[in-house]
């Protein structure tokens, strides 16, 4: 008998064609007769939009149809719907949308897009999240008390989103107590562009009455939401499909360019192609935002945590979109990972003129954990506590309550802690040139965001199965090697006989996108399910054949057999053609959710998620050379022990650790995405905006921590999205260690690490957010 | 105005519609050849790397003027006689593709530099190929299979013939 598929580190079944250039992302898609879309976009941050006069784009050659905002009349949003697809009246952001253009030639749509007539009166644009924020300040959206409400109990108000609040114990009285210190912090984030290779692109088609959208999604069931929103058509109207995804890293969980796609194929009634340029990725991307964090705790002289309280500002951009869901991961992540006596904290998502900004791997959850982990290194200074040993006391472990209330199962952090011990010790030692040597150890929580998923398995004639989702291949390899591993498991099959279907929404029942770690959970779970039904009615079906009972079964390598009696055997193809001939073929259906955990009574609002369903853990420690003349940091060494509950492809989740930790490097070192004085993003491509490259990375070192709880599949969690979790973190307190000033800002760039050295580079003053973080 | 090249060992003539066309666009679009991907089209991301004469080359900085009787190799070329390149085979075996967006550039860099650290007898190492793929931008991998592979398949192919030791 083979092994179980589960723990074995099967290889990628798309690799073949990756590697011959064969594969067809969206962007290598097209179709005879297509048109080609080119968007007129906002030159300016702030502005009324007077006129807006299509006709002369019209009147030139190769034009078909040009659409603007009375052509899509639905708002959207995640928690409120404030955003049109093309501006209405007001221009909230440079580069925002103003309309589209579809034309024979790219070239065509292009010289069209420039000639529509645009008026604009402009209005003073907030840029920063202070300045919409500052008394008086010009509300970005005045219509805000209108807007649909799509969740509820978000506070609203001027020029915040969304606000949630956590509240738990007495927190005024434990900062009044004479046994503690007081360690108060503030950090400011910057914005990072997901980059991937391959850009937003859809390709459209209006048949039948019905919208077909071929597209580069990582939820298909989103962008079905939305183009029905938009254009005010029945979401049974939409049709999603989806070929190989070019990366994704969380923008494209989110709908963006697709109703434009769609509104101009049934307007031309031919099939069209939207493809942004990589400089309008980078000027209208959305991206992580940026962030501004207030901290403070009260700490005893032996490190009990008796309160913390914090406000943190995520710049939401022109519209709320996925940050007013953040709000809500901001209180698991600054107020996770340890023990707390009291708990208060403000999440708010700022409205400013820049372009909205939206979901990138492990989201707030990067900048809060680096606050939270320099700011728990400036408690261990406080106390004279030692970095680790703290840790080790300090962190949440099983029967502990989290900051809403929830009550966290296992201990995990500390014996991922304890295995970083044994990592560390076969770190190189510190550099004898000069520079100045640190370490820093960073732990982080982060959630599995398990929500509903659909999977049906159908067992084929050739004793093959298909495996039917909505899920998407976006690089990780969750759909070409842990679903079919799971699948075979249960059907005592060859992974590799598993078929796979690309997510078809008219195919696949609903799932809630591949993001947020997800799909071998939830995805996971659903096609556990689908393939158990099969198993069951297969095994049935094979005791009719063997004359004996369905316990006494056993199903692998293709075929069953009765326990006991090896001689007794039927194939699974016997098994299908016998169902055939019985019943019919065989099918299976599979669905998931999270129990969706509730919040103590009292501890949160305007949460979105009020306690995590599935917690994951990350250790990450690094050591770092700073030179003291430059500024440049060299990360030496980097270890991560990771809680996957079970590695259903252990090499495969090492590959993600590698690929989201030198990406979490980028965004603690170099990357940024900066505004000029009009509003406009600097980084207009990749000569300005400085991605890791092969020389920036290092080899790291790898425990995958098993065992921890979890609801997953063979006790699965998520490994994809939490590798980038705590790098900035774990850089960041490595600098400060090394340097012996106190690292508040990210990137650190070579100038900003010179600038603390010097000491011309002070934490951020946020006088705009005020002490006492819940007032 | 029409050009002529060899493209994968076939001659081609295209029209593009300027002189300054990318070859990129070019392959992309005239000739249906979308393993040569277009990431960045500013030459900062190697995605679009082909060999010309035998050189890697940006496509998408190469204007298609250029290359009129010249020679062009892409991705699609790099199996002529219907076999895996030792380097296709070290990177499947290593499970080094994510999304694959990169890939085809990747190689087009690699097999080249591969190929000249073998015929100058250098041994190639993890830094050497560090270097050698500055140009080439992965969003996904964190680069360390790639390297690896790299290393694999200079071994294997330094391990056919006699000579020194290639991984270090």
């Amino acid at each position: 008998m083979t092994a179980s598929p589960i723990g074995d580190s099967v290889r990628r079944r798309d690799a073949p064609d990756k590697l011959r250039g064969r594969t067809r992302f969206a962007i290598d898609r097209g179709e005879p007769g297509m048109l080609h879309v080119a968007l007129r976009r906002a030159e300016v941050a702030a502005a009324r939009l007077l006129r807006v006069d299509t006709a002369p784009a019209l009147a030139l050659e190769g034009v078909h149809a040009v659409v603007t905002e009375a052509d899509a009349p639905g708002l959207y949003g995640v928690g409120v719907a404030d955003h049109p697809l093309f501006a209405r009246g007001v221009i909230r952001h440079h580069g925002e949308a103003i309309a589209a253009v579809a034309a024979e030639t790219a070239e065509q749509a292009r010289a069209a897009a420039a000639a529509i007539v645009v008026e604009l009166e402009p209005l003073p644009a907030h840029l920063t999240m202070a300045e919409a924020l500052a008394p008086g300040a010009r509300e970005i959206h005045p219509d805000w008390r209108s807007y649909e409400e799509l969740v509820a109990g978000g506070a609203r108000a001027g020029n915040v989103a969304w606000e949630a609040t956590a509240e738990r114990g007495d927190v005024d009285a434990a900062f009044a107590r004479s046994d503690v210190v007081i360690v108060e912090g503030t950090y400011a984030t910057g914005r990072q562009n997901q980059a991937s290779l391959e850009p937003r692109v859809a390709l459209a088609r209006y048949e039948d009455g019905r919208f077909t959208v071929e597209t580069s999604t990582q939820y298909p069931w989103a962008v079905k939401a939305a183009i029905a929103r938009q254009l005010g058509v029945s979401p049974a109207a939409v049709r999603i499909t989806v070929p190989p995804v070019g990366g994704g890293f969380g923008q494209k969980f989110e709908s963006s360019i697709e109703p434009v796609a769609a509104v101009l194929a049934r307007q031309t009634g031919r099939p069209v192609r939207l493809a942004l340029s990589r400089e309008e990725e980078m000027r209208t991307a959305l991206c992580r935002e940026n962030a501004e964090i207030r901290i403070r705790s009260a700490v005893t002289a032996d490190g009990e945590i008796a309160a913390r309280e914090a406000t943190v500002l995520l710049d939401c951009g022109a519209y709320g979109g996925e940050q007013t869901f953040l709000t809500s991961l901001v209180t698991h992540t600054l107020m996770g990972s340890y023990r707390l006596g009291a708990v208060r904290l403000r999440s708010r998502a700022v409205y400013t003129n820049t372009a909205p900004t939206g979901a990138f791997r492990a989201c707030c959850g990067t900048y809060c954990t680096f606050a939270l982990e320099r700011h728990t290194d400036d408690i261990c200074a406080a106390i004279g506590a030692d970095r680790h040993a703290f840790r080790a006391g300090a962190v949440i472990g099983n029967g502990d309550v989290g900051p809403t209330g929830q009550v966290f199962e296992g201990d995990v952090l500390a014996p991922m802690l304890a295995r970083m011990n044994e990592l560390r010790e076969r770190r190189p030692g510190p550099p004898a040139d000069g520079r100045l040597y640190g370490t820093g150890v960073a732990v982080g929580t982060w959630f599995i965001f398990a929500g509903p998923s659909a999977a049906t398995v159908r067992l084929n004639p050739d004793g093959g199965a298909t495996l039917i989702t909505a899920g998407v291949e976006i690089g990780s390899g969750s759909l070409v090697q842990a679903l079919p591993q799971i699948v075979a498991e249960r059907l005592g099959i060859a992974p590799g006989d598993v078929t796979v279907a690309a997510a078809d929404t008219d195919a696949a029942g609903f799932d809630m996108g591949v993001g947020g770690g997800r799909t071998t959970v939830s995805l996971g779970a659903a096609s556990r399910g689908a393939a158990d039904e099969v198993r069951r009615k297969l095994l049935e079906h094979a005791a009719d054949l063997l004359e004996a009972a369905p316990e006494d079964l056993l199903l692998a390598d293709g075929e069953v057999r009765v326990a006991g009696a090896p001689a007794s055997r039927r194939t699974i193809d016997e098994v299908v053609a016998h169902a055939h001939a019985v019943s019919g073929p065989l099918a299976g259906d599979g669905s998931f959710t999270g129990p969706g955990l509730r919040a103590a009574p009292g501890c949160a609002a305007g949460h979105m998620i009020e306690a995590l369903d599935l917690p994951v853990f990350a250790v990450h420690e690094c050591d770092v050379a700073v030179d003291p003349d430059t500024g440049h940091v060299e990360v030496l060494d980097y270890r991560v022990v990771q809680d996957v509950g079970r590695a259903i492809n252990p090499r495969a989740i090492a590959e993600q650790i590698q690929g989201g930790v030198v990406q979490g490097l980028g965004y603690a070192l170099h990357e940024e995405i900066t505004f000029d004085e009009h509003g406009q993003v600097r980084q207009g491509g990749w000569e300005s905006y400085r991605l890791p490259l092969a020389s920036d990375a290092l080899p790291v070192r790898i425990a995958l921590h098993e065992g921890a709880p979890s609801v997953g599949p063979h006790g699965a969690k998520g490994a994809g999205e939490v590798p980038i979790l705590n790098v900035a973190a774990a850089v960041g307190c490595a600098i400060t260690d090394a340097i012996d000033r106190p690292m508040t800002r990210l990137p650190m760039t070579p100038v900003r690490v010179l600038a603390t050295i010097l000491g011309h580079e002070q934490p951020p003053a946020l006088p705009h957010i005020s002490t006492g973080g819940g007032r | 105005m029409g050009v002529a090249f060899v493209l994968d060992g076939r001659s081609v003539t295209v029209e593009p519609p300027t002189p300054l066309t990318s070859l990129a666009q070019v392959l992309r679009e005239t000739l249906l050849l979308t393993g040569t991907k277009l990431a960045c089209g500013e030459g900062f991301c190697g995605s679009c790397t082909v060999h010309l004469d035998g050189e890697p080359v940006l496509a998408c900085l190469t204007p298609i003027a250029l290359v009129d009787g010249r020679a062009v190799a892409t991705v699609e070329g790099l199996e002529p006689d219907g076999h895996w390149s030792a380097l296709q085979q070290a990177m499947a075996e290593r499970d080094a593709v994510q999304c694959g967006m990169c890939f085809p550039g990747m190689l087009m860099t690699l097999t080249a530099f591969l190929r000249d650290e073998a015929e100058a007898g250098r041994a190639v190492t993890a830094d050497s190929v560090r270097a050698a793929l500055t140009g080439n931008v992965c969003r996904c991998t964190g680069y360390q299979a790639i390297v690896e592979a790299t290393l694999d398949a200079a071994f294997d192919a330094a391990a056919s013939i006699p000579g020194p030791e290639a991984r270090t």
